[in-house]
Formats: C-alpha cells, structure tokens, sequence
C-alpha cells in the first residue's frame, strides 16, 4: 500500500492512493474537517469528484469500508490463532479401527495428543465428549493440536 | 455615536451583500467588498438618479479595522507558512519560484520605467504586479477541483515562495519609504527593520515551548483575546520602529504556526480576520475615485495584458521544470494569474507612506482597478482552461 501525503497551505491536507499503477483516489481533508474524495484514473487525466462528507459522516463511513460492522469471510484462507496449534475435522469411515470403540478405549488423547473438542454426529454437535463415549462410523472428531498430533489421529482413524 | 454606528452598520451591510452576488456569481469576493466600498463612499457614483448613494464617509473606525485586516491577512498568511513545503524539495520550489519572480517582477519593472514611474514607484508597482492572491487562488483550486491534480503542488509551491518573498520585499520598501530623506536614515531604518525582524524570526524558530504555554488556555475566548492583543501589539511596536507590521504580523503567524495550536487559531481567530479584512477591501473601495481609472487607463490595459502574460509564461515554464505535461502546466500558468488582496496591501502601503513616494495616489487608483480586473480575469480564465483542456482519463 503506498499513500502520498502533502500539506495544502490554507486548506488541509491530500492523501493519494494507490489503487492500481497509476490509478489513484485522493483524499482532501480540510481544515473544517471536511472530506472530498477524488479519483484519477492515470497520470494524465483529470482527478474526478467522487463525493464529499463531513467529519462525522467521513468517521461513520469509514468504519463501513474498514469492515467493522461486517467482513466478508474466505474460508480457504480462515486461520484460527492457537499458537502451533490447529483444528481440524476428521471422519470416521465405516471401516476405521475405531468405530464401536470409546474415545479412552481407543486411546486418541494418549497415543496422538490431540484433544478432542467435539464430535459432530449428523446434526447433532457432542461438545467436550465423556472419556466413554463411543465412536460410531460417519462421526467427524473435530480436534485440536499441532500440525504432527493430527497426522496421528488422522492414521489412527483411517479406514 | 448614533452617526458612526449608522454608517458602520451601512458599511456591513453592504459587504453582506456584495459578498452573497459574488458567491452567487461564483466570483471571489475580494472584488465585491472593494466595489460595495466604491458604491457607498463619497467618491462617484454619488446618486443611483434620485437615491444619494454617499452613505458611508471614511470613518476613523474603518481605518483602523482596515489596518487591522492587514495584520491579520499577514498574520494567517505567516500560520499557514510552511517552512517543511519550502525545505521538501528546495532546488525545485527554488526554480519555479525565481522563475516566477524575475520573470513577473522583471515585466512590472519594465511597465513603470515606461511609464515613467520614479524607482521606488517603480519597485512598489513591480511588486504589486508580481504578487499573486493566496485567497483567490487557493479557493478557485479548491472549487474547481484542481486540487486534487499535480498542478495544484506546483501552483501552490510558488504561491509560498511569493509569500516569503513578499515579506522580505514589504520589510525593504517599509524601511526605505517610512526611513525618510538621505541615504543614512534609510540604512538606518532598513537596519532596525532588519535587527526587529531577525529577533521576531528567532524567537519564532526557537520560542516554540514559550510561545506553546502562553496559548494553552482552555476558554475560546482569552485564547482568542491573547492571540489577537500579541499579534496586534506585535505589530504596533514594529509599526512604532518603523518596521512594517504587516511583515511583523507575518513573523507572529509562522512563529504561532510552528505550535500544534494551528487548527485552533484558524478556527478561534478566522472570524475576526474575515471581518477585518473585508473592512480593508471596503476602504480600499471608499478611497477609491472611479473617475481616476480614467487617468490610468493605458497603464492598466496595458499591465493587464502583459502580467496575465507574462504569469502564464512564468507559470508554464515552472510546470515544465517540474515535469508536468503541457496541459497541466498551462493550468499552473492560469492558476497563478489572480491578483487580490497582497498587492492592495502593498498600495495601501504606498498610500500611508504619503509624498515620500512620488505618484503614490496613481498607483492606488491603478492597483484598485487592477486587483478589480485580475481576480476576476482569472478565475474566469481557470474555467475557461478547463473547458479547453478538459481530459478525462482511463477508459469508461
């Protein structure tokens, strides 16, 4: 991101914009707190009006375009900071050596080190499940830990 | 009493209105206030048929509202000044601004030799020439939305070289006009001018934390009462030297600017400089004999013609200088074509220092109509510039 900031005697300050190579939007910010926003669209042309606000409008409609009030969400790129942990989801195939057995029976926790935070069987979300609780096959094990534990508990599900 | 406010209240009212036609006009209001002064003082048109038009006579009370406007349009000129805009990119700034002045400055000295002004007539009529209006220009930049545009930081640029240039110029023609006679009271003056000035310059380069605390009040209105009685008193004693007080308000600007009370003094002290400058143009306007324009006539047609020339030669060359394309440095040249409220306080300058300069009430008469002529002149022609250049980039 670059911004070009200048001082304009008498009237405020100008911000430009990067938007795109030489495509740039400016900001006019006035003395009085008034706020115009321009675009120019390359080097050579003309810098349209695009519209103006007042102090509070600019502050109230800022606070739209920085996303406080809603952002849109890209799964694929949905990181949930947990230090070197992560969750991950796992199935239970209908052939998996776990199906029928409990959560302690089958040793998840000793032998991977990952915890399981819930199990998700159809709609039904089991958060914190009990040491006896029974795996069945079509179950997704949401788990969390590092990057190796959920190497281990994905073997130790697979079919 | 009952006259003085009667007339007073005449003289606001007139302002009022001249400056709604000029807004409605899309005109800078500069022009406006000088006219409504001409319209209303004893100078023809006394009569509009039957209706007496000598309203307002030149009252005590205008002159000193007038000085007034002249300390405060300098002293704001000085808070905006912004020593980091001049050091940003000196060599370039210092191009484009030289340019500006021996170009501009060069053609106003050759106008007066032509017509025969004597030197310091001439050195007067070269600098009222060569100043352009920061009120006018920066406004027209603003509403038509050249702001936003490369040519707005040189025209801009140059408008702070002028500034700085003009303080120097007023402080020299003050001490020679107000130092008198021989060649000995004029280094005098010029020296004590130059002594009072490098102390006001150090203590606005030094003095920030002093100057900080003196204005840290909490209420408006002692901020805005310390901030216009040191300004004012500034001024007073420079005046009392012999040094201009304009050029002393100028140097209490810069030294207020340097504080982080800038936004505050524009929004406190704005008020109380739009009042009085518009006294100022107003009594520009009462002085003002129109028949005079009669008499200047050929000098003004002829400086016209030849500053708006030679601006837009000046101004296009230092466009070039910064490397921008054809179009936008024939803005530049156009955006610093206005003449306002500068060159009138260098005239009304002229005016008080009486028969030391020769000629001086021709040279009022001629700045007036002048100033009438180049504001309007040139926004008229930043509108026009615009229909001839008008670019839109960018593929829609």
């Amino acid at each position: 991101m670059t911004v070009y900031e200048t001082d304009v005697p008498g009237v405020g300050r100008k911000f430009e914009y990067e938007v795109d190579g030489d495509d740039r939007l400016v900001v006019l910010i006035h003395h009085d707190g008034k706020r115009e926003v321009f675009r120019r669209r390359s080097a050579e042309a003309d810098s349209e009006k695009l519209f103006e606000l007042d102090d509070r409008q600019a502050r109230e409609f800022g606070t739209l375009l920085e996303g406080a009030y809603f952002q849109p969400v890209d799964l694929d790129t949905v990181q949930v900071p947990l230090g070197d942990g992560i969750i991950q989801w796992h199935d239970v195939g209908s052939g998996s050596p776990v199906v029928g057995r409990s959560l302690s029976d089958c040793g998840v926790r000793r032998r991977t080190g990952a915890s399981v935070l819930a199990v998700q069987r159809g709609d039904e979300t089991v958060a914190n499940p009990p040491a006896d609780f029974d795996l069945d096959a079509g179950d997704v094990i949401v788990a969390l830990g590092t990057r190796d534990e959920q190497q281990t508990l994905a073997d130790l599900v697979a079919d | 009493m009952a006259e003085v406010l009667v007339e007073l209240g005449i003289a606001f009212t007139a302002l009022a209105v001249a400056g709604a036609l000029a807004a409605r006009a899309d005109q800078s209001v500069i022009p406006a206030y000088i006219l409504a002064g001409v319209v209303v003082g004893p100078y023809p048109p006394r009569s509009l048929g039957p209706l007496d038009l000598t309203l307002v006579s030149d009252l005590e009370v205008l002159e000193v509202g007038a000085e007034l406007g002249v300390v405060f349009l300098l002293f704001f000129l000085g808070l905006e000044f912004s020593p980091d805009r001049l050091l940003a990119r000196p060599t370039r700034l210092l191009g484009v601004g030289a340019t500006d002045f021996l170009v501009n400055f060069g053609v106003g000295l050759g106008l007066a030799a032509l017509f025969g002004f004597p030197w310091l007539t001439a050195a007067f009529f070269a600098s009222i020439v060569y100043i352009s209006s920061s009120a006018v220009v920066t406004k027209s930049l603003v509403d038509r939305g050249w702001i936003a545009d490369p040519e707005s930081d040189v025209i801009l640029g140059t408008l702070v070289f002028e500034d700085l240039l003009i303080a120097v110029v007023l402080a020299v023609l003050t001490a020679v006009a107000l130092g008198g006679g021989g060649v000995g009271a004029v280094v005098a003056s010029v020296g004590t001018a130059a002594a009072f000035l490098s102390a006001l310059a150090a203590v606005a380069a030094y003095g920030t934390p002093y100057v900080q605390r003196l204005l840290s009040v909490e209420a408006d209105e002692l901020f805005l009462l310390f901030a216009v009685g040191l300004t004012t008193l500034v001024a007073g004693e420079a005046l009392a030297l012999g040094v201009s007080e304009a050029v002393a308000a100028f140097f209490v600007g810069i030294a207020f600017g340097q504080t982080d009370h800038t936004h505050r003094l524009e929004d406190v002290v704005g008020p109380t400089r739009d009042l009085f400058a518009a006294v100022f143009f107003f009594s520009i306007g009462l002085g003002t004999d129109v028949t005079a324009f009669l008499d200047v006539g050929a000098l003004l047609a002829v400086a016209v013609v030849a500053t708006s020339a030679s601006k837009l030669a000046s101004g296009v060359l230092g466009g070039r200088f910064y490397g921008l394309n054809r179009r936008r440095s024939l803005r530049v040249g156009v955006g610093l074509v206005p003449r306002g409220e500068f060159s009138l306080v260098i005239a009304s300058l002229a005016a008080g220092a009486g028969t030391r300069i020769p000629r001086a009430d021709e040279l009022v008469s001629f700045t007036v109509g002048y100033v009438l002529a180049m504001s309007v002149l040139g926004t008229v022609a930043m509108q026009y510039v615009d229909a001839l250049t008008a670019f839109r980039g960018g593929a829609d």
